[in-house]
């Protein structure tokens, strides 16, 4: 059935089952602006859990040995989502929100039979905050669960783009390549990595998705990124940078084209105490693949022939700027 | 390699282009682009519209013709035979929207301009083409417009989205887009020029030189309107400057921005 028409058609009743059908994982859903969510995906197609992994292969970067378009760039166009969680928990991706007064639904267990945390360095799998900013975030810990200052709503709730790095966990997402480009059409919002090596924009401007700056070594898209406004959160755990920022990330492809690592070191001097590294796993999805309600969102167009063409609806969350995101009416069939 | 091949044609193409603007400035043959003027194009040979666009025209002020308001310059109008055909009461609405423009046009709450608002609205979008699809990438609000050339069809079981279903055809070099399934959000211009969610639109979009774009559309709502009726011409001008790119521009979160990220105390 068309996980597209239960998404649209379920009011906030379906947002209260939605958030109890995916539990734990998902968490508190009233913050999930309302346009984006899978609403009432009850019963999730096999593989199409927001936690698909406990743990993942390193992709060594090296040499590209798959497909190539004609302007030279590795092919990994196609539809992608990270395997491991949503932005519920950067540290601790299948651990719940933090400081949620709710208690799962199951107990947890012990941290080594979860996911990694998306912090690879340092060895805690901690961000190194300042001890200031480490206080921001305890408490936003506190403060998210209810929200008495504006500063504790999760900005995504707000329809605010998602932002590096947290876009690449909240749903799946398109990458697509053209000549001098390599384009990131995500759930919310879209990141454009120039590759033809134009200098950054000037620093005072200060974006959501940033600035991408990208070049290509054998199966690794390398991409500066610059001018952050450092807004966007890393997710229901609060952790961020500042517009002081800088990142350096490398998407390592598998020459099979069926995965990638996300690799990145985070740089704020005003924020950490050191430079940082974060990695997030990503598989791609295919015309061979189901949709599901969070990972792929995908139709089948409508089209003579038989073979599968995938259509991707419009992702617009602008309008829906609630406390939580929850302020927007449905949209009309 | 694959570089100076390239360079190499668009040497050759621009002595062609030289030698042809030469010809046709002797034989004071107007502006329309002939057969043989070079266009960009796919491998399939199909026009290639990639690039970073924008309009000249004041159309967002108000699509009919007007003199010039405090917030508006004068304009000769983008309508064909000046005036939209709106029902009675579609009137009323649009003198009202007119009257309240300064607090209800959308654009101005930053939300997504909406089809065709958006390719005039003075700000770039870039155009990211395929065989298969152009996505239409606006500066204003970043949204994502998908306009379809694979030959499927619109769907049967559709939303109402803020930029609608669009499928398009190739006659010869114009691309020809059949835009429907559009929520009744979002205005035409700054002056409350409207439309319902049985908003029906065919764009034809087509190179009149390598650089310029021609923008025609037909807008039906038998909701708002009387009969179909023409918007355009309007010219879509590529964006040459140097190192020239879309800045993302998202209206609707200058009202939280200072909330985010959090500062330190003592710097408030």
């Amino acid at each position: 059935m068309k996980i597209r028409m239960r998404q649209q058609k379920i009011g906030l009743s379906g947002l209260v089952l939605g958030a109890l059908a995916l539990a734990s994982v998902v968490g508190n859903a009233a913050d999930e602006p309302k346009a984006q969510q899978p609403k009432a995906q009850a019963q999730p197609a096999a593989g199409g859990g927001i936690a698909q992994e406990k743990s993942f292969p390193k992709i060594a970067s090296g040499s590209w040995n798959g497909p190539k378009l004609p302007d030279g760039q590795p092919d990994i166009s196609g539809h992608w989502s990270n395997t491991i969680s949503n932005h519920s928990n950067f540290t601790d991706p299948g651990g719940g929100i933090p400081g949620d007064p709710k208690p799962p639904r199951t107990p947890l267990g012990p941290r080594n039979e979860r996911a990694p945390s998306r912090v690879s360095d340092p060895a805690d799998g901690q961000v190194p905050f300042q001890p200031w900013a480490q206080e921001k975030v305890n408490q936003f810990h506190v403060g998210f669960h209810n929200p008495t200052e504006p500063q504790y709503v999760e900005p995504l709730a707000r329809c605010a783009p998602a932002g590096v790095p947290k876009s690449l966990y909240w749903h799946g997402y398109e990458i697509a390549q053209y000549p001098g480009y390599v384009v990131f059409y995500f759930s919310s919002g879209t990141r454009i990595i120039h590759l033809d090596g134009k200098p950054h924009l000037p620093e005072n401007i200060k974006l959501w998705n940033a600035d991408s700056r990208g070049h290509w070594e054998g199966n690794t898209l390398v991409v500066d990124v610059a001018n952050h406004n450092g807004k966007a959160l890393f997710g229901r755990s609060g952790e961020f940078i500042s517009e002081n920022g800088h990142i350096v990330e490398k998407y390592i492809f598998a020459n099979d084209g069926k995965r990638y690592n996300y690799e990145a070191v985070f740089t704020d001097p005003t924020v950490y105490t050191r430079p940082f590294t974060v990695t997030i796993p990503a598989r791609k999805w295919t015309e061979a693949d189901k949709a599901n309600g969070w990972h792929f969102e995908v139709e089948h167009a409508k089209h003579d022939g038989n073979d599968v063409i995938l259509d991707r609806y419009e992702r617009i969350c602008a309008e829906n700027n609630g406390g939580f995101g929850l302020g927007a009416e449905a949209p009309k069939k | 390699m694959k570089t100076n091949m390239n360079n190499k044609t668009s040497w050759i193409r621009s002595v062609g282009v030289t030698l042809l603007l030469a010809a046709s400035v002797l034989a004071v043959s107007g502006n329309a682009a002939t057969a043989d003027e070079k266009i960009p194009r796919l491998a399939n040979g199909k026009p290639d519209f990639s690039g970073i666009w924008q309009a000249l025209s004041a159309a967002d002020t108000g699509l009919e013709p007007h003199s010039n308001r405090k917030d508006a310059q004068p304009f000769a109008g983008a309508v064909e035979g000046n005036t939209i055909p709106y029902l009675p009461k579609a009137l009323e609405q649009r003198q009202k929207n007119f009257e309240n423009r300064a607090t209800d046009d959308p654009a101005l709450k930053g939300y997504t301009l909406g089809v065709p608002r958006g390719i005039y609205y003075p700000e770039p979008f870039q155009i990211f083409q395929r065989a298969a699809d152009l996505n239409i990438v606006q500066q204003f609000g970043h949204s994502v417009r998908t306009i379809h050339t694979n030959k499927t069809e619109h769907p049967d079981d559709p939303n109402d989205w803020w930029l609608g279903d669009s499928r398009a055809k190739w006659d010869g070099d114009t691309l020809v887009v059949d835009a429907k399934d559009f929520n009744d959000k979002t205005w035409l211009d700054h002056a409350g020029n409207f439309h319902s969610d049985a908003l029906h639109i065919v764009e034809r979009w087509k190179y009149i030189d390598a650089n310029t774009i021609e923008y025609k559309a037909t807008l039906d709502d038998p909701k708002v309107y009387s009969r179909p009726w023409n918007l355009g011409p309007i010219l879509l001008h590529r964006h040459r400057e140097k190192n020239f790119q879309l800045i993302e521009d998202y209206r609707y979160t200058l009202d939280y921005d200072q909330y985010y990220p959090p500062k330190p105390d003592n710097k408030k």
